[in-house]
């Protein structure tokens, strides 16, 4: 599995390259800016790109942008931005076509290695991870008329786990039952809720954060 | 005054009877139309401008002119008299035409024209009847009539090139009567061009002996004529406009605080009159707004009176240069206007105090600003990338450790310190200063705001695109601010943000359905915001009914 990646820090930069390595994936380019990431990807198309948010030459939004510019033109590519805060409304715009191979993590995420390298190849192949923060923020949001009022404490860790783009699968490994309990929990809180319910786990994912969000 | 009016009355008489006596109809109808104006308008500019010396000069003009009529006379001596003066007052109209208005004669080349032409009147003159061009003259001593008509013929084409020389100065200065409402002015000094045109063609026609001399004469003469009346006129304009200084005074009286410049501009006739006050403290000169201007100092057909108050500058008016003939009406407007023009250079002074006042408090905030910008990007390129490689570090370290379950439980709670300092990090970072505002602009910046808010918000903003620094990073604070306010003290339901932009100001609202009784004197949370967006030239509101409810706006320029 080929991955790119553009961080300005060496010490993460490096950091990645050997973790992802060490888990067998091959890191075809890394560099300290956003455009030589944006020329690679347009000539060998990785299977996903990493990205700094904040990226020379300003650290404004160079990150931002690069990663938004090769969701649009390489749809094939993985887009997985890292940053150091996490901000709902960038999440929302890096969502706002599709939860389908797109990834945005704290930067601290890499220190769990394993479950780092997962959301990695789950990008990769077209699926989803948002960070865990993004999605207990929506969660802890103040409604009027709270309607996840009515979820139990469980149904609640599902919720959590299947916004940050977990697998039925992933949500059965993480709660340690099995993948059919996994699955009547998710349909039981799409019913609750009354979210029409899909089987694409990353189509999913969108629609949950946009039910928490609204 | 008195010798004034005797002169004018001899003058007339004179003119007269030797009109009567030598040159009847026309030519003395035309006679008594130049000298009887040049009188009167003498007189009347006279008793109107003492000070000047230009009614003397008129007055002088028309006696002297009357005196040439004796060299019709039949009297030896009167006749010499009236032959020796005869060409004094072509000499004379240039000097009163170049001395207007004041009545002296300004500019070297302008004093060489007019001694140029009295010395040809009188020195030239005065060799040629010596020579005997004139036999009848008392003064003639010899006779010798090729070489007089020789003088003759460089008299009257040197007293040409002088009059030719002369309107050429009069219309090169002569006021734009396009751009200021200055037509009598203009008209005026056409008229005295024209004049001196006319005088030199009959010199002309005199000497090439032209069959129509006595048309041409008639046509010198009547122009002649006209020169006093427009005189006339621009005497009596000036009379409106000191009418105008009484308007201007009742203008005053009636708002003594409003804008001085359109009265002022109104009672000088000059649209474009522009003011600027000399303010002593900062030494400088300062539009009524209190920004600082330089004086243009008399070019670009521009002048400038600097209006003094205790020999200390107060005011300059800047005006059209026309205006620089009429200075009794400058003094009169000046005059009038003295305390009026004193309190607005106290107003323009009090606003340049502001401006620097607002200016440095921009400043301070911009310069804190930048500081607060600097300590995030050190933090998040320092600290926060050291300890995120170091939780790495520990992770790997913990995952090799997988045989001694201690060592790696110590290493994984080493990680969770050092996440939650982390977690710690960002929040002071953040609170430092939002990098998401540099990075990506208001509406992503309020969304998470909104989001972490501890009451429902609704977030709506209208303002597409980015906009400058300083007013994002103040919109941001008001709306951070007003939430956490919202959370301590209002006990609301919901809020609402609304953020839209129009005609060139954001509008930041804030309502929440809490107990209300907000105040920005209260609570420095408030009022520091407050002083934050006026610093950088906006306004906060606050609507806050001890029944309920707090609404507050802000309103920031932004360009």
């Amino acid at each position: 599995m080929r991955v790119a990646i553009a961080e300005d820090s060496v010490l993460l930069r490096e950091g990645l390259t050997r973790i992802l390595g060490d888990a067998g994936l091959d890191v075809v380019a890394a560099y300290d800016n956003a455009d030589d990431l944006l020329r690679y990807v347009r000539g060998f198309p990785p299977e996903v790109a990493i990205l700094d948010i904040r990226l020379p030459p300003t650290h404004n939004d160079e990150g931002m942008r690069a990663a938004l510019q090769i969701r649009e033109r390489h749809p094939g590519v993985g887009v997985l931005v890292l940053s150091q805060y996490l901000e709902l409304g960038l999440a929302m715009q890096l969502l706002s076509e599709s939860a389908d191979g797109v990834g945005y993590l704290l930067k601290d995420r890499i220190s769990d290695v394993e479950d780092f390298t997962g959301a990695v190849r789950r990008v990769a192949a077209g699926g989803s991870a948002i960070d865990p923060k993004i999605v207990s923020t929506l969660l802890q949001r103040r409604r009027s008329d709270d309607p996840l009022a009515a979820l139990t404490p469980r149904e609640r860790q599902v919720l959590e786990l299947m916004a940050t783009g977990a697998s039925n699968q992933g949500i059965a490994d993480d709660l340690v039952v099995t993948l059919r309990a996994a699955e009547k929990y998710v349909s039981g809180i799409f019913t609750k809720l009354g979210i029409p319910s899909t089987r694409s786990e990353s189509r999913r994912v969108l629609a949950v954060l946009l039910y928490l969000r609204a | 005054m008195v010798a004034g009016f005797g002169t004018l009355v001899v003058s007339i008489a004179l003119a007269l009877a030797g009109d009567e006596l030598v040159r009847p109809g026309l030519q003395a109808l035309l006679f008594n139309w130049i000298t009887v104006p040049y009188l009167i308008s003498g007189t009347i500019a006279w008793w109107r401008r003492p000070a000047s010396r230009l009614g003397p000069l008129m007055i002088a003009t028309g006696f002297v002119m009357a005196l040439t009529a004796l060299q019709w006379s039949t009297v030896p001596v009167l006749l010499s008299v009236g032959h020796l003066l005869d060409l004094v007052p072509a000499a004379m109209f240039l000097h009163v035409f170049l001395a207007y208005p004041t009545g002296r004669v300004a500019g070297r080349l302008r004093q060489v024209v007019v001694v140029a032409g009295y010395a040809t009147a009188v020195v030239l003159q005065l060799t040629k009847i010596l020579l005997g061009i004139n036999p009848d003259s008392l003064f003639t001593v010899t006779t010798k009539p090729v070489l007089a008509g020789r003088i003759e013929q460089a008299e009257l084409i040197t007293m040409s090139a002088l009059l030719l020389v002369g309107a050429a100065l009069l219309l090169v200065r002569r006021p734009s009567a396009i751009r200021v409402r200055r037509r009598p002015v203009a008209l005026l000094v056409d008229s005295f061009g024209l004049a001196l045109i006319v005088l030199a063609i009959l010199f002309v026609a005199g000497l090439r002996g032209w069959s129509q001399i006595e048309t041409v004469r008639h046509v010198t003469f009547a122009v002649l004529g006209l020169a006093p009346v427009v005189f006339l006129l621009g005497l009596l304009d000036a009379r409106l406009a000191r009418t105008d200084v009484g308007a201007l005074l009742m203008d005053l009286r009636a708002d003594p605080a409003g804008d001085l410049r359109e009265p002022l501009a109104r009672a000088l006739h000059d649209p474009s009159l522009t003011l600027a006050f000399w303010l002593p403290k900062y030494g400088s000169w300062a539009d009524s707004e209190g920004h600082a201007v330089t004086l243009p100092g008399g070019s670009d057909g521009r002048a400038t009176r600097v209006i003094y108050r205790d020999h200390e500058p107060v005011v300059a008016l800047e005006f059209d240069r026309s205006l620089e003939d009429e200075h009794e009406l400058l003094d009169a407007v000046a005059a009038a206007a003295g305390i009026a023009l004193e309190n607005s250079r106290l107003q323009a002074e009090l606003r340049a105090r502001l401006h620097e006042l607002q200016g440095s408090r921009a400043r301070v905030i911009d310069a804190e600003q930048q500081e607060r910008k600097r300590l995030e990007r050190n933090l998040h390129d320092g600290a926060q990338q050291r300890l995120v490689a170091l939780a790495l570090e520990i992770g790997l370290l913990a995952g090799q450790s997988a045989g001694d379950a201690d060592t790696k439980a110590r290493l994984m709670q080493a990680k969770q310190q050092v996440s939650a300092s982390l977690d710690e990090l960002r929040d002071v970072a953040r609170g430092i200063h939002p990098a998401v505002l540099t990075g990506h602009g208001l509406a992503v910046a309020l969304e998470s705001l909104a989001a972490q808010a501890a009451v429902p918000v609704t977030l709506e903003v209208v303002a597409d695109g980015r906009l400058p620094e300083h007013v994002e990073v103040a919109a941001y604070y008001v709306v951070s601010e007003s939430l956490t306010n919202i959370a301590k003290h209002a006990h609301a339901s919901t809020a609402s943000v609304r953020v839209t932009r129009s005609a060139g100001r954001l509008v930041v609202e804030v309502v929440d359905d809490g107990v209300g009784g907000a105040d920005t004197e209260r609570g420095s949370g408030l009022r520091g915001l407050a002083d934050r967006v006026e610093a950088i030239g906006g306004r906060l509101r606050i609507w806050s009914p001890a029944d309920g409810g707090t609404r507050l706006e802000a309103e920031i320029p932004c360009g």
